[in-house]
């Protein structure tokens, strides 16, 4: 975005809390949940895990009304329990309230007393939490909802050796690596939650749709026994924090750590471990000993990084850390819960590291969004983005690589096996980080380097390269080599029909198929047709190997179909040389865009190099909306075409300049056009005897004759290469010069539907109503039809006519009531009015054609003569049978199906 | 084994051959507890106005709404890129209890003084229909003030189901044309309910103009306010996704006389049958020439095309799973053109009579069901044996938990699935996935 905008959030960097509870939930055995709200939390929500965890995500939804709303939902939650229960037989079910069941004071709680007050046989737990997505983002879900169960859970508070293990949101493979540590301490504990099966399962077993993994409720309430818990969250409010909950109704003594992300947070959390009685694998010391090594490895490819971290406070903090021990200065950290604390932390964190590199500028955004986000990767030069694939937008438009490391991941595969904690974690991200930063190096460096050698000219030298095999290609070229010319075809595709110039030596009409001379073509080609033209000669000829654009008009005036056929011929063939021919107008428009096109060889025509002479020649041209005339219009053209030729030599195009060489206007003026354009670059010049064309301002001008010609071409011939095998070529020329195949290769001319001659006893065209729907298929009632479409038919061919309303329907569709028009055969009004309307509608056809009709309206419509026909067909192919067949059986009530 | 299906629902399930004694009940709201796959009335206006590309689209609301749409669906732009970002009034506590319309009119200054959009869009969620914030005066206040557009689209999520979002959008866009209503008319088409998905509409516009319809304006696909303003000059409305867009086309019918037709763009003879008609009611003899040589041409190329992957995919059984009636017909069409038979047939919000139609296209056995849970679509695509399931996102990971091949027929994808070129991708994405070597080894 341009400009900031502080009112509004500006693409959000987070969820709503619902969607943190659910997701903690997703790691408690055998647990369901259920959004107290209308329908589209709960879809939005599973839309929103699915793609990142590629598992199935369900979650029910009271799907609260509008009467719900009004009245009070209480309804929907029980029936909604009722409902959920019969299908999971779960063991346990969350109950989340939404905005919408927060904001009209639904007390969850009770509701819930009372059902299972009324349900004495119901084993299932309900656990309920107050989740409005206003309140709190993810991150604070989460939490919340670990402290929901703690609380209601009925806990076992006897006392045993056990600890407890809380987290934040990690990933599923994250959490399976925490798990494996845990056991390797021979510790006996209870992690919370476990969402490492449930969010990221095996394929081969039965599914069970019921989440079957997670930590079991047993476990949970034993929690309350334990004899400490570690809780690995950093920014966790007291108040929200499901450890200090455990503290203070069971006395279970609370560490609370960072989470395990980077060195010092990892020993950090062994160190805790070891404390509790655990003891470290011998693995996790060899895993730190590489971690070293990785380390040391990558340096000083990640001091070359300027990350920008973001997301929520306790990753953002970890991933924080991490590069900061690594010398990969955060030069933005930022999340989008509102976390005051970790500004101050964090800028003592990255300042030493940022002053190190000497970086003056780094920033720690609290409550941020994207646009805040990707303002400060601008402003503090940022290389590197560290997070979600939220950030994958700013990394597409500033073109920086972003390393997905966060929930939600939406472009990529493998959210669930994202692995970030333990010194396992940090190995892979560091891996991350220093490739994507030496990949970025390693696709830059050569022209970062060549630009500053030669001050910015850049493509100078991709130039030289390209001309060198443009070059190349004029051996196989027959138009700029003579050679080429006996061995090699072109086929010229006439697909540009427009011209921008007036030139006196020229008729606009290319509709005669028997001259053949520049500008003459006998049908246009749209690019598709001309594909398919060029890939069929391309199979009948194995010489081939040009293809060119010669007009019929000017080919850049018609650039988008001009541009759009080398695109479609490029798809298909990479070998084949581009050539076109241009009168040079626009070139210095589309000069850069021909040579990306690989446009290799151009032909300009340049008839003079003086606007007086020029003004004799061409009458007017058009260009940026403006009509020229004379010599302003003979001084633009040439400028252009001058310009426009120095920057396709530039760009290493071989060009060519034709010189319709006029008795008595440029026949002395030739050879200083060929001198001017040489210094431009141009390769080759061929000189053109004009052909008077009838009806042209020079029909009646002499041409010069074959030896003054000749020798022209010889004075010439010293200062520029000469082209004398020209055969002036037709625009859809094809084959070998001179032997233009192009009328043999023609489409045979598609006949004309009007111009199809009548079968011998074929009657006049009939009309035709057909009951659709869906307008391609015969889908409709004819009773109930809203409309006709009103064909005429002779059986051969059908018109669509018109699509005819029947009177009286859709009426009370104003758009002032909510309710949807009626819809349904049922709710269409019944009686006789709709039939009789619909037979007024249908009075002046001679054939109905509808899915299904009523015996009575068929009968009456025999009586007027209307023949009927019931069928599921697609509509044209009805129209067409349902004639035929009338004709033939010439039995009005004959059906066919 | 099997999951059972809930009393409440079992009015919704029927066998091909039964649902003509027994029409399936479809239309009504979600069964509670169910877990439905439906969205809400947000969702059906969002996604029908979003791809309007210059609009300035502001969630009032909290987060949630806009984090899960930002960005979401593959409408092309050939200018803005405005629509891909995320606006929204975050609401919080703060505002829920003092009200959000003070922060939505700050923010609409604020959006004019700094972009100055033609036309806004102010979507209310659930909460705002409840604490009562005036957004209708906040929007007729910011459109005296600045003299463009300010549209307040009034979709609280509990008001109804998708399909009322799609008819909210379709007033919405009617306060729009409204005042161009003068407009001389010039001829050509408005294209109606198609998004531009992977550029579906450009391929549309490209069948019409190359036969020498031109298109005025696309609705939404692609649109900008100015294109847009142009479409009450239109000769005729041809309407692709029926059930987001017909109440439009009736209101523009009436309002400034553009008569409408639907259309269908998918498969290879809908798309013939809709370029032909098209011509038929606008064209010269030339253009109907035209169309008819475009479509023999494409579609016999096509159907050849077509063939190796008949080869491929000859007897397989589809089940389908999608958003509308319409689409679910064009796609068991689909399969049968390929040789697959379609087992299983559901949508989120189909209507009676295309249910009717679905009974008829099917075999006896087929499935039908309509806003089925994943429960239903687990037992069912187990029952009947499918092959592979066309879907959503939500219902991809459950095909893949089942060994099931999955056909992404959602508005994420990045393949066109309209016109001639889409009939030749969705064979070739029905294929990739079908006869993958993977399923080998997983059902092994």
């Amino acid at each position: 975005m341009s400009s900031r905008i502080v009112n509004l959030n500006v693409n959000p960097c987070k969820m709503c809390m619902p969607l943190g509870v659910v997701n903690a939930f997703y790691g408690v055995a055998g647990c369901i949940c259920l959004l107290h709200g209308s329908q589209g939390c709960s879809t939005y929500i599973r839309r929103h895990m699915a793609t990142h965890y590629n598992e199935p995500v369900d979650i029910a939804s009271s799907s609260l009304t509008e009467e719900g709303t009004v009245f009070g939902g209480e309804g929907n939650l029980i029936r909604g329990l009722d409902n959920l229960i019969a299908l999971y037989h779960p063991e346990v079910v969350a109950v989340a309230t939404t905005c919408l069941a927060e904001t009209i004071g639904e007390d969850v709680r009770a509701i819930v007393r009372d059902y299972l007050a009324g349900r004495p046989d119901c084993r299932v737990k309900i656990i309920t939490v107050n989740s409005a997505g206003y309140s709190g983002t993810r991150y604070e879900g989460w939490f919340r909802a670990l402290r929901a169960l703690l609380e209601q859970t009925d806990a076992d508070a006897s006392a045993h050796a056990g600890v407890n293990v809380v987290t934040g949101p990690l990933s599923p493979a994250d959490t399976r690596a925490l798990k494996r540590l845990l056991r390797g301490t021979g510790l006996d504990f209870t992690l919370l939650p476990d969402i490492s099966d449930n969010l990221d399962g095996g394929c081969g077993a039965p599914y069970s749709r019921l989440p079957a993994g997670g930590t079991p409720l047993a476990a949970i309430a034993r929690m309350a026994g334990a004899r400490a818990t570690l809780e690995a969250a950093t920014f966790v409010p007291e108040e929200a924090s499901p450890g200090r909950l455990l503290e203070e109704k069971f006395g279970v003594p609370l560490f609370r750590l960072n989470m395990p992300v980077g060195l010092r947070d990892t020993d950090a959390f062994l160190a805790a471990l070891e404390e509790l009685g655990g003891s470290i694998p011998a693995e996790e010391r060899e895993e730190r000993a590489r971690y070293l090594d990785a380390m040391v490895d990558a340096h000083k490819h990640v001091a070359l990084g300027r990350a920008a971290v973001f997301g929520e406070p306790d990753l953002v903090y970890g991933l924080t850390r991490l590069c900061c021990e690594n010398g990969l200065v955060p030069v933005v950290a930022a999340t989008g819960a509102d976390c005051p604390a970790l500004k101050a932390v964090l800028e003592e964190e990255i300042r030493p590291v940022a002053e190190n590199l000497m970086l003056q500028r780094f920033s720690v955004l609290n409550f941020a969004d994207f646009d805040d986000i990707e303002a400060a990767v601008a402003a503090n030069g940022a290389n590197l983005l560290i997070g979600s694939s939220d950030g994958r937008r700013a990394a597409h438009r500033r073109n920086i690589p972003l390393v997905r490391c966060a929930f939600p991941v939406h472009d990529h595969l493998g959210g669930q096996r994202i692995r970030v904690l333990g010194y396992a974690g940090a190995m892979r991200l560091l891996d991350e980080f220093s490739n994507a930063l030496i990949s970025n190096l390693e696709a830059s460096f050569r022209k970062t380097i060549r630009d500053r050698c030669f001050g910015g000219r850049e493509g100078s030298a991709a130039a030289g390269k390209a001309a060198g095999s443009n070059r190349a290609r004029s051996a196989t070229h027959p138009c700029f080599s003579e050679a080429a010319g006996h061995s090699f075809a072109r086929i010229h595709l006439p697909v540009a029909p427009d011209c921008n110039i007036t030139c006196n030596y020229c008729v606009r009409a290319f509709d005669c198929p028997n001259e053949s001379r520049p500008g003459v073509t006998s049908r246009v080609l749209t690019p598709d047709e001309a594909l398919e033209r060029f890939l069929r000669v391309r199979e009948s000829m194995p010489s081939l190997r040009v293809a060119g654009i010669a007009g019929p008009g000017d080919a850049l005036a018609n650039f988008e179909a001009t541009a759009e056929t080398l695109r479609l011929i490029r798809r298909e063939d990479p070998e084949v040389t581009f050539c076109l021919s241009t009168n040079g107008l626009l070139l210095p428009l589309h000069a850069a865009r021909l040579a990306e096109l690989s446009v290799s060889h151009v032909t300009i025509t340049i008839n003079a190099v003086d606007p007086v002479v020029g003004a004799r020649i061409y009458s007017q041209a058009a260009y940026m909306g403006m009509r020229f005339r004379g010599e302003a219009a003979a001084a633009m053209l040439l400028s252009n075409q001058l310009a426009g030729l120095k920057m396709l030599t530039d760009l290493g195009v071989v060009c060519k300049v034709n010189i319709v060489l006029i008795k008595g206007v440029n026949d002395t003026h030739v050879e200083d056009v060929v001198r001017k354009v040489k210094t431009l670059g141009a390769s080759i010049a061929n000189i053109m005897q004009m052909i008077p064309v009838r009806g042209s301002a020079f029909e009646h001008m002499p041409m010069v004759d074959n030896k003054t010609h000749e020798a022209l071409r010889g004075r010439c011939e010293s200062i520029l290469p000469q082209m004398r095998h020209c055969r002036q070529c037709r625009a859809d020329a094809v084959g070998l010069l001179g032997e233009d195949q192009s009328i043999r290769l023609r489409e045979a001319a598609p006949a004309a539907l009007s111009s199809v001659p009548a079968a011998p006893g074929v009657e006049s065209p009939v009309k035709v109503a057909v009951a659709s729907r869906s307008g391609v298929v015969v889908d409709q009632h004819f009773g109930f039809a809203e409309q006709f479409y009103i064909y005429e038919s002779d059986g051969l061919s059908a018109r669509l006519l018109e699509a005819r309303r029947v009177a009286g329907k859709n009426a009370g569709c104003g758009g002032c009531g909510n309710r949807p028009l009626p819809e349904g055969p049922e709710e269409v009004e019944a009686g006789g009015g709709k039939i009789v309307r619909a037979l007024e509608a249908v009075a002046d056809c001679g054939v109905v054609v509808a899915m299904r009709i009523g015996d009575s309206p068929s009968r009456q419509l025999a009586q007027k003569g209307i023949s009927v026909f019931s069928t599921y067909d697609s509509i044209d192919k009805a129209v067409k049978d349902a004639v035929l067949r009338c004709r033939g059986a010439a039995a009005a009530d004959s059906r066919f199906l | 084994m099997y999951a059972q299906v809930l009393e409440e629902r079992k009015k919704s399930i029927r066998r091909a051959a039964d649902a003509e004694t027994s029409p399936i009940r479809c239309g009504a709201r979600s069964v509670s507890g169910a877990v439905s796959q439906r969205a809400c009335v947000y969702c059906g206006a969002r996604v029908v106005l979003n791809p309007i590309t210059d609009a300035f689209h502001i969630v009032h609301g909290p987060i949630g709404c806009a984090a899960y749409t930002w960005d979401i669906r593959g409408s092309l732009s050939s200018g803005s890129e405005l629509y891909r970002n995320s606006f929204s009034t975050d609401l919080r506590e703060k505002d829920v209890v003092f009200g959000g319309a003070e922060k939505l009119a700050a923010a609409v200054d604020e959006v004019m003084r700094v972009h100055a959009p033609a036309l806004i869009f102010v979507y209310c969620t659930c909460i705002v229909g409840v604490i009562g914030d005036d957004v209708e005066a906040v929007c007729r206040g910011a459109e005296r003030k600045y003299g463009n557009r300010v549209v307040a689209v009034k979709a609280p999520g509990f008001s109804g189901g998708k399909a009322d979002g799609y008819r909210l959008a379709g007033e919405a866009l009617l306060q729009f044309l409204l005042p161009h209503k003068g407009r001389k008319k010039r001829g050509g088409i408005n294209i109606l309910g198609d998004y531009n998905l992977a550029g579906e509409t450009w391929i549309i516009k490209r069948y019409l103009e190359e036969v020498g319809l031109p298109v005025v304006s696309t609705f939404t696909g692609d649109a900008s306010c100015e294109s847009l303003a142009h479409a009450p000059s239109a000769r005729l409305n041809i309407v692709q996704c029926a059930g987001s867009m017909v109440h439009l086309a009736q209101r523009m019918e009436r309002e400034f006389g553009i008569p409408w037709i639907k259309a269908s763009f998918f498969g290879v003879e809908d798309t013939g049958t809709s370029i032909r008609q098209a011509a038929d009611l606008l064209g010269s003899a030339e253009t109907r020439r035209r169309a008819a040589d475009l479509t023999r041409r494409e579609s016999e190329r096509t159907r050849r095309l077509l063939e190796p992957y008949k080869a491929r995919l000859a007897g397989k059984k589809a089940a389908i799973f999608v958003g509308g009636g319409f689409k679910a017909v064009s796609l068991v069409r689909q399969f049968r053109e390929l040789g697959m038979e379609t087992v299983l047939v559901g949508t989120q919000t189909g209507r009676p009579d295309e249910y009717e139609v679905l009974g008829k296209l099917v075999g006896p056995d087929t499935v039908i069901l309509d806003d089925a849970n994943p429960a239903e679509l687990e037992r069912f695509l187990r029952e009947r044996g499918a092959d592979i399931l066309t879907g959503g996102v939500k219902e991809r990971p459950l095909a893949y938990k089942l060994g099931i091949a999955f056909c992404d027929h959602n508005h994420e994808r990045r393949h066109a699935l309209a016109g001639y070129e889409g009939a030749l991708n969705f064979a070739e994405e029905v294929n990739r996935s079908i006869n993958s070597p993977v399923w080998r080894y997983i059902r092994g």
